[in-house]
């Protein structure tokens, strides 16, 4: 009807703060990718790829990539393991604290990054609630160093990650029909060959796709490395913040930023791609 | 002279022709149904006359006006749906005034026609519950009360029984047509039920892949369907495959019936079951009879008939006796007689 | 087989336990008496919270943060529901490359807008200033808000709205009487996330807060990086009970609306 044609209009608000505070940024940020950094570190308005070829020619840089794509695939790792059978409960269970459960599995998600990462810090601590433990039982005599190293940074990112995934899972388990299960018991399989049989296969595009998530997250998390790494730990995340803010070099955070997201462009196609793949 | 008027109305999604060509005329007062199965295209046309879906081409006109591009909130149509989509959010008596306050009528007028029409659809009492406190077919009654009470000039029902259990159903027939009659309202009526249709509905417009196939009375749409379609979505039939004899006439099952053939092409014998009879092999044809006979293959008991399946030299056919009376042995040669008049005859469809 | 089993109720049990662990510990160490992060403490006092309340910074942060969440939340509501309506409600052409446009903020991470963000703002002095943190922070909110509503006012009762208009009620009338009043409580739990998300925000504020005005998360995250003491786990309490209230609210708003509706 001619009133759902006018609509439209409803949507000027939104398109002008969209392009005004989110697209003509992101432009500047490209067009600061092709300025350069002149000998006294001052930025030179220019528009050449000396910036770029500088940056990737630079070993760190390819230490960084390295470092975050090792992280984010281990941290991305864990989780799914501890994700998906948290995940798979929440599918099947029949209790009545059900929709209780699922809140508290994606709470974390809604509670600061700060607060939770200060959590880590007084569990995985010199003095902390591990080392306390293990040594009050005698089991080692110097505390592990569990913080301000990458295995903090590990495990604090897979629990950040998690909510995400479980909540990727959970969206994806649609497809799962438990009469299929009852089927497969049915016909003579045990509950062990049932998973591997069905559930597993049939859950396999919503695993890739979670997995996708988590790492895309994992690439992009500054928070977690930053305070859990305790500057020991590097990553092109804080690279970028260091670079634009401390070192204000505006022109390398720029390149570095775009590099980044296009490798998660990149990996987020792929998983995309497999989980049709799968799905088919 | 007619009250509400459809001209050539079309209707496109996409690539799909939901409504094709729909040209229709009710009279002032007159119920008249809109029957055929889902997707074609009988509430998309509702939609249109309510102004909810704007048509490709066509005109709708009211009393001669014409409305095809006037806004849904212009028209002055009582809609009821088929979800009756009362508002949640309001009372009973609030959702029965809802339109009378759009149209900014004094509170106490208002009221006093609220009162109105829960008293009419037999709600008086419960103006104070939520939509969701009333049972299905009280919410059926709100639906309606709040379409009635702003004198539409037509009442559009869409599929408005189908929500409700099958004694319900029967009873809400009833109670809509005695207010539809009582107010002389003209009411369009969409369905897919041909009981519905038939018992409502002053007459019925049979509707098939965007067109109305065929439109009469209910007794004329029953007995003498138009097309094939007609024939076999409302009510019952055998349909008997047949060929032209070397007379000219139809011969069916190796016998020839007292029924011109057409030219050309294959065709097929429609024959209402319960219009045919069994009688022994021995009894003869009288002249305006149709005969053939066969074999019983079974017969079942449905309750208030029953049901006999014969297989004979074309084919199964299926014959309907009253329950009661004795059904023949199942593998006995009979044969089955009906009137030649009741046969249709109409061409086979393309596969 | 009904229920998922106990092998997979224990998997379960235990990855709850290590989602609530960091929680369960932060609240125990708000209550230490020491000077240090120890677990467990050797005491047990309200001092830190004492001290909480004379800590000047991260009082004056506090209070810059619920200024801004709640700036950001009335205006994402203001600029995100009319454009949920219109993607919800309307019939115009490229409405899903519209609705992809508009979403298309969500999926790029926030340390990538937050550096944008800094290079736009910085020449135009917006950095560390209230409107340049309420613009950040709505480059989050204003898509989740068009996200959520989007889906709320699509998912409202089928036809109701084509009812109001039969009954002879105008566009506008059927959206002020009809549209809203049924998506009412989701607009309030859309608005108590978008505080939320406003309020928690990091990375973005990070980039462009200053010595002149930091949210409370950028404070901690400072205090995290110098000291390590109980305070912040005092901090976190309140902060952890103040989210479950919001929580718990939008669940049961959502929830229990959910169940008025039908």
């Amino acid at each position: 009807m001619s009133a759902t044609r006018r609509l439209p209009w409803l949507l000027l608000p939104a398109g002008l703060f969209v392009l005004g505070i989110y697209a003509w940024p992101t432009l500047l940020l490209l067009r600061n990718a092709f300025n350069e950094v002149g000998p006294t570190g001052a930025m030179v308005e220019a528009m050449s790829l000396k910036t770029a070829t500088e940056t990737f020619a630079d070993g760190f840089t390819f230490e960084l990539t390295w470092n975050s794509l090792w992280l984010s695939a281990t941290a991305t790792t864990i989780a799914l393991a501890l994700s998906y059978p948290l995940s798979l409960f929440l599918f099947r269970t029949t209790s009545r604290w059900r929709g209780i459960l699922a809140v508290i599995a994606i709470l974390p998600m809604l509670i600061s990054g700060v607060v939770r990462v200060f959590g880590w810090l007084a569990i995985l601590g010199d003095r902390g609630l591990v080392n306390g433990l293990l040594q009050s039982l005698g089991l080692i005599s110097a505390p592990l160093k569990l913080v301000f190293n990458w295995t903090g940074v590990t495990i604090g990112l897979a629990e950040s990650i998690m909510p995400y995934m479980i909540l990727a899972l959970l969206a994806g388990f649609g497809q799962l029909d438990r009469t299929l299960e009852e089927a497969s018991r049915s016909l003579g399989a045990s509950p062990a060959r049932t998973f591997l049989r069905v559930t597993l296969p049939l859950s396999l595009p919503a695993i890739v796709l979670a997995a996708g998530l988590g790492f895309v997250l994992s690439m992009s998390a500054y928070i977690t490395p930053k305070l859990l790494g305790g500057g020991r730990v590097f990553v092109l995340a804080t690279e970028i913040f260091e670079q634009a803010t401390t070192n204000t070099n505006w022109p390398v955070a720029a390149v570095l930023a775009l590099y980044t997201l296009a490798l998660l462009l990149v990996l987020l196609a792929l998983s995309n791609l497999l989980a049709r793949r799968l799905r088919r | 002279m007619s009250y509400l008027e459809l001209a050539g109305l079309q209707k496109r999604f996409g690539n799909a022709t939901a409504v094709d060509d729909v040209s229709l005329s009710v009279a002032k007062g007159e119920a008249v149904a809109l029957l055929g199965p889902s997707g074609c295209g009988k509430t998309t046309t509702l939609r249109m006359l309510a102004g909810l879906i704007e048509p490709d081409r066509g005109t709708i006109r009211i009393d001669g006006a014409e409305i095809t591009r006037l806004p849904a909130h212009r028209r002055n149509m009582g809609y009821v749906f088929q979800s009756y989509a009362l508002f949640p959010h309001l009372s009973v008596a609030r959702n029965v005034a809802f339109g009378l306050e759009e149209r900014g009528r004094p509170k106490a007028e208002i009221a006093r026609q609220v009162e109105e029409a829960l008293a009419l659809v037999r709600l008086s009492g419960l103006d104070a519950r939520r939509p969701r406190e009333l049972s299905g077919g009280q919410q059926q009654r709100v639906a309606l009360a709040r379409a009635l009470v702003i004198h539409p000039s037509v009442l559009l029902l869409d599929e408005s029984l189908s929500n409700l259990d099958a004694k319900l159903r029967d009873a809400m027939r009833h109670e809509i047509r005695s207010i539809q009659r009582a107010l002389g309202i003209t009411t369009l009526f969409v369905t897919h039920d041909q009981v519905e249709a038939l018992t409502m509905c002053d007459r019925i417009a049979v509707m098939h892949r965007g067109r109305i196939a065929q439109i009469g009375a209910p007794e004329e749409i029953y007995e003498k369907p138009a097309t094939r379609f007609v024939a076999e979505f409302v009510g019952r039939a055998n349909a008997l495959p047949a060929e032209r004899g070397p007379d000219g006439q139809v011969r069916l099952w190796n016998e020839t019936l007292a029924l011109a053939a057409p030219a050309d092409g294959s065709f097929d014998v429609f024959v209402r079951p319960q219009r045919m009879r069994i009688v022994p092999v021995s009894e003869p044809a009288g002249p305006d009879t149709a005969r053939v006979s066969g074999r019983v293959l079974r017969s079942v008991f449905v309750g208030d008939h029953v049901e006999v399946l014969i297989e004979g030299a074309g084919g199964q056919l299926t014959v309907e006796m009253p329950s009661g009376s004795p059904a023949p042995a199942e593998g006995s040669e009979v044969a089955v007689v009906w009137p030649a008049t009741e046969s249709r005859v109409f061409a086979r469809e393309a596969p | 087989m009904n229920g998922a089993g106990p092998l997979l109720s224990t998997l379960a049990g235990i990855v709850y336990a290590l989602i609530l662990a960091p929680i369960v510990v932060v609240f125990a160490l708000a209550f230490s008496a020491d000077n240090f992060i120890l677990f467990p403490p050797s005491g047990y006092s309200l001092r830190w919270f004492q001290a909480l309340g004379h800590h000047g910074p991260l009082l004056a942060s506090l209070w810059l943060s619920v200024q801004v969440a709640s700036v950001v939340t009335l205006c994402s509501l203001l600029v995100g529901v009319p454009a949920a309506l219109a993607l919800a409600k309307g019939e115009f052409r490229g409405k899903d490359a519209l609705t992809g446009f508009f979403l298309a903020p969500l999926l790029l991470p926030t340390l990538i807008t937050g550096l944008a963000l800094l290079l736009f703002f910085t020449p135009l002095r917006l950095t560390a200033t209230l409107p340049g943190l309420v613009l950040g922070h709505m480059t989050v909110t204003v898509p989740f808000v068009i996200r959520m509503m989007t889906t709320a006012l699509a998912n409202l009762p089928h036809d109701i709205e084509a009812a109001a208009a039969t009954l002879g009620a105008t566009p506008w009338r059927v959206v002020r009487r009809v549209t809203l009043p049924l998506a009412a409580p989701g607009l309030i739990a859309c608005a108590c996330l978008s505080f939320l998300l406003s309020f928690d925000e990091t990375v973005i504020s990070l980039f462009i807060s200053g010595p002149r005005a930091s949210t409370l998360p950028v404070e901690m995250v400072r205090y995290v990086e110098g000291r390590t003491d109980p305070l912040i786990a005092a901090l976190s309490v309140v902060l952890i009970i103040a989210t479950l209230i919001v929580v718990v609210a939008v669940e049961r708003l959502v929830g229990v609306a959910r169940a008025v509706g039908k």
